[in-house]
Formats: C-alpha cells, structure tokens, sequence
C-alpha cells in the first residue's frame, strides 16, 4: 500500500540504495521497481478487478514483508507525488498491509460487516500508523456506486511528518464480503488535480471479473 | 538530547543490567547542589560553541517554520509563561514550540529554545506535569548541558550529530531514520537523534525539582509523569502481549526509569517545605488546552496503540470522566476489533452520549452500532442527533442515507 508510502518507501530507498532505483528505476540487476502500464484494460491485485488507465501509468512492484497480494500501487512522478493504490478483494479480518501481531500501533482489520464510516477510520489508522500523517482530515464522505454495489466516496486531506500537505479521494465498496477500493493519494499541491481526472476515469472503467 | 521520550525511556533496560554486572552505581544529585551555570542573556565565548550556536540558529529558524507547528498564539503564550517561571536566570530567554506529533517528547535546543510534542500535552494531567517537564528542560540550558557533554565526551560524535541535524532540516532531505521512528519523520526523528548522558539527565532531575517546587508548584508532579510512562508502557506491552521493550542498546545512556523515578521522589520530598501550599493548577491547565483536547485524543487513538491510549484515557478520567473520555473509550475498542470488541465500543458510545459534554462524533458512532446491532429506531435518532449537532459535518451525506434506508 504505497498511499502510506511516503515515508515508508523514502526509507527504504534510503536503507536500500544498492537495490532501489530512485528516478532511474534501475536496480542494478536488470530488475526494475516499476513496470510500464499501458493505456489499456488491466487487471490489478489479485487480477480479480479490471481497470483501463487513460494514460500510460506505472506499477510499483510490491515490498517484501510490507505490502500484500491484494493491494497494488500505480505512481506517475514517484510515489512521494502521487499514486493510486487498488484494494482487490481484501478478506475479512486481514489488514491492508503486513504487520507483524506485536506492532505497538496497529492498522485495524478489516471485517466485511464494516460500514463506510468504519472502512474509512480504517484508512485514517492506515495513514496514520504507517504513513506518518500527523494531522488528517475528513472533507467528504458521500454514497457512490462501485462495481455495481452501493459503495461510497471519501474525501481527505493530510500532512504528514515529511511537512506535506496530501490529498486524496477512495471510492469503494465491499462486494461478497471483500474490500474492493481504489484510493488517490497525492501532493495537494498540484500533483492531486493533475491526476484526478485519470483516477475518475479507472473508477469508471473498473470492473470485477470473478 | 530528548530528555523525556518515551521511547528511549525503554533503552535504558539494557543500561541497568550492564550497570549492576559492572557495579557501576550512580548517586542522586543534589537539587541543593544545582545551581545555574549561566546568567541572563547568555552568549557563548569559545569558538566551538560559539559554531553550535551558529548552526542551531539555523536549526531554530526551521523549526519555527515548519507546518507541523501548532499556531494557537494563546497556547504558546501560556507555555512560554510556564519557562518564564522556572527558566531561573535565563527566564526571558527561552523559546517554546509546540509542534504536531503524538508521542511523549521534549527537547531543549544548545542555544536555548525547547520543542514539545502535542503528545505530551496529552499526557499531561495539571499544569504542575507540564511544567516539571519544561523545567527539566530549563535545566539541561541552565546547566551548559550540551557543551558540556560535547566536552566530556571527547569525541565529535555528538556535535557532528547536531550540525547534520541542522543540514537534515534546512536541507528538507530525508535524514537520517531507522525502523521504529518512521511515524516521526525527520523532525521527530532528529529531534530524537540526540541524548544526554546519565549525569547530565540526573542534573537536570535535580535541578527541575528545585526549579519546579520554587515556582510553588508540588514537585512530586515530575515523579508522577515518570510514573504515567511507564505504566502506559507497561499496558501498551501487555495489550500486545509482550514484555515492556527492552532494547539492550550500547549507546542508551539514560538512567533507569525506576531509579529516576526514586531519586525524583527523595528529590521531590527534599526541596518540599512544610506548611507551603503546593498548587498542581489543574484549573488554568485546562483552560490553556481544552480546546485542544479532543485533537490530542484524536491523534493518540487512531494510533491504535489500545493499551497505551486506554492508559491516557484512564489517567485522566482520574480527575473525572466525562463524554470526550468515554467516546475515546469506544474509538480504542473499535479500531482493536478483535472478537467482543464491537460490544465494548458500543458500550463506551452508549455511555459517551449520557455526558452533556459527549462530542456529536459519539453520538454517530453510537448511531452507526446500534443499526448494526438491528436496532434501527434508537440508530436514527442518536444519527439525528448528529446531524443537528454537526449539520455541516463532512459525512453528513452519508449520515443521511443511511437515515433514508
């Protein structure tokens, strides 16, 4: 889950310099951290949801002992700039990222009996346990269809110890018991407008396929 | 540097073993024996310092800038008139900042200007804590505490840290961070880079005390916030079923937080007079920062660090509950979400919403539980209840559909 990146990924680029490509994407073995995504229908996470980017995008490749199978990360500049993350079908009582049963701070679980309003504290803890969001605030939560189903739209701003103001909207829904989401989250300044309407446009064309 | 942190509070379990293995006993420093080091105004003479200085103006100058820096003018008048009353002889000199980050943390700064995490206000239960702590922090400036560990130590390890603290921060680079700290950031974490040495912290033990108890507060306050970590560390541990942490760190120089504890306590007994009143200011305490509250609570409960956050409710519904306690009761069970934990939030929204003072943001939650729960009538009307309280708020809209369906 990259929309608590921020942080999490600048370390790790930091720790891991011999095998992190920053800009470039080289790792030094010929393997790169992202894979080009063109602007055609796609399946993200578990494959379990199609989405048709409008643009060409790219796919982070998951962290080790930090992100899980369900969830997959899309970035245009970088992930401190911006990135859309994809919630494909998350079971009941796991959590959107890895973590260990001792983390002192923990992001919640998921349960399929959530309502929205708990879904979205979930993401609130999400970036506040590990993306180092200090100060976040809630600007909409509003019903909206998702994939078919009565789901909804939240709105949020936040700032996060790197002294940045981000920005960013989920839609989502949960479909036979599973968390189907995809968020934006992105620089307020700029970097969330800019990328808006590619993310309005994967809402739309998103589509579950088993 | 961080003289009061709660993290490194739990390095020092490794410094006890390795102290009693090697005999090594530290005695308590005398409040009596603590006496100011430097006059009003002071500037530095030697060139080292006179460079530290330099580069913690810099430091300062970005502190004082950065958005994580609560702007609530009267607050930062109030906590600069707590450093004015135990700032000893540099009184008029210090500088406070306030900065947004929920964890129990103050530094004081070479050159004399002190920043304070909002999660220690939380903490906090009268105005006798916070200023123990600020004089505590008073003390590390009035006893020429980073100097002289720069000096003592011999080494350039601690200096080359602050001036890279300085670059790190004007600089707005990464910096420099491990593992634990990454919720902190840069500033939280080159706040934490720098640490005193044990002396140097007993020093400043001793001297607080002093400070505090002459500024007519209780100075057992500084024992009591000793007491509060380490009982909100103990509950954080258990809640996750582990001991308290007990990094065994070469470089942890703290004193145990027991033995500091202790001497605090003899500390404290010794500069009490008898037959003066001893305030613990609750009142004016409260009044600086109620309205600031309900954030602090916030900002520790969506942490979902049930047990420490379960102990802050708890240590201050010690001066009574009310409906801003009882909601956070809820929300602490809510985002625990293990088995029965539903009931337990629904019950700590149930009774948030009997206080005249419970937040609208219980009565949603309480509306949200008690629809799940199937009891559709009572939802609607605690929901209702919401959206006459907080018409405008955010998720109004989908307060309302669910009113409708």
């Amino acid at each position: 889950m990259k929309s608590v990146h921020a942080l999490g990924t600048a370390l790790a680029l930091l720790l891991l310099p011999a095998c992190s490509g920053v800009g470039g994407g080289g790792s030094g073995f010929g393997i790169s951290n992202y894979t080009l995504i063109r602007a055609r229908e796609t399946r993200v996470g578990t494959g379990s949801l199609r989405v048709t980017p409008p643009r060409e995008w790219n796919r982070q490749r998951g962290q080790l002992f930090v992100d899980i199978r369900e969830v997959e990360d899309w970035t245009q500049n970088g992930p401190l700039l911006d990135g859309i993350s994809f919630v494909t079908g998350l079971k009941s009582g796991d959590t959107l990222v890895r973590q260990t049963r001792r983390d002192d701070r923990q992001v919640p679980k998921f349960r399929s009996n959530m309502t929205a309003p708990e879904i979205t504290a979930m993401l609130e803890s999400l970036f506040r346990v590990r993306g180092g969001t200090v100060d976040f605030k809630t600007l909409g939560l509003a019903p909206r269809p998702f994939l078919g189903q009565a789901g909804f739209q939240f709105d949020y701003e936040h700032l996060d110890s790197d002294e940045v103001w981000r920005r960013g909207r989920a839609v989502g829904a949960t479909v036979d018991g599973r968390l189907y989401l995809i968020l934006l989250d992105a620089a307020r300044a700029h970097y969330y407008d800019a990328t808006l309407p590619d993310f309005e446009a994967i809402t739309a064309s998103a589509r579950k396929v088993r | 540097m961080s003289a009061l942190d709660r993290r490194t509070l739990l390095a020092a379990g490794g410094v006890l073993a390795a102290a009693s293995a090697t005999g090594v006993a530290s005695a308590r420093i005398l409040p009596s024996a603590m006496v100011p080091l430097i006059g009003p105004g002071y500037r530095p003479v030697d060139a080292d310092e006179r460079g530290m200085w330099q580069q913690m103006t810099r430091v300062e100058e970005e502190v004082a800038g950065s958005n994580l820096v609560v702007q609530d003018p009267a607050l930062a008048s109030y906590m600069q008139g707590l450093i004015a009353k135990v700032g000893g002889p540099a009184a008029k000199d210090f500088r406070i900042y306030l900065v947004r980050i929920p964890d129990f943390n103050a530094v004081m700064f070479p050159t004399g200007f002190a920043v304070i995490f909002t999660g220690l206000l939380l903490r906090m239960r009268n105005e006798a804590q916070l200023t123990g702590v600020i004089a505590h922090e008073a003390a590390h400036f009035l006893r020429k505490h980073q100097i002289r560990q720069y000096r003592d130590t011999r080494t350039k390890s601690d200096i080359f840290a602050m001036l890279a603290m300085g670059a790190g921060i004007a600089g707005g680079a990464a910096g420099v961070n491990t593992g634990d700290l990454t919720q902190l950031g840069q500033l939280g974490t080159i706040l934490s880079l720098l640490r005193y040495n044990r002396v140097l912290e007993a020093e400043a033990d001793a001297m607080g005390v002093r400070l505090l108890a002459g500024a007519g507060y209780d100075p057992r306050a500084m024992a009591e916030t000793w007491q509060q970590l380490i009982a909100e560390e103990k509950l954080s541990a258990k809640y996750r079923r582990k001991k308290r942490r007990r990094d065994i760190s070469l470089f942890g120089t703290h004193p145990t937080p027991e033995s500091r504890m202790a001497d605090l306590r003899i500390s404290a007994a010794e500069v009490t007079r008898p037959g003066v009143f001893y305030d613990a200011r609750r009142a004016s305490y409260l009044a600086a920062i109620g309205k600031l509250r309900p954030t602090l609570l916030d900002d520790q409960v969506k942490l979902n660090d049930p047990g420490a956050s379960q102990y802050i409710v708890n240590n201050l519904a010690q001066d009574g509950w009310n409906g801003l306690l009882r909601f956070h009761e809820g929300e602490i069970w809510r985002l625990r979400n293990r088995a029965g934990d539903d009931v337990r939030a629904a019950q700590g929204y149930a009774s948030a919403v009997l206080y005249p003072d419970a937040p609208a943001d219980a009565w949603r939650w309480h509306g949200i539980m008690l629809s799940k729960a199937g009891r559709r009538v009572e939802a609607r009307a605690a929901l209702s209840r919401y959206l006459a309280m907080a018409p405008n708020a955010p998720d109004a809209a989908f307060v309302r559909q669910m009113l409708v369906s």
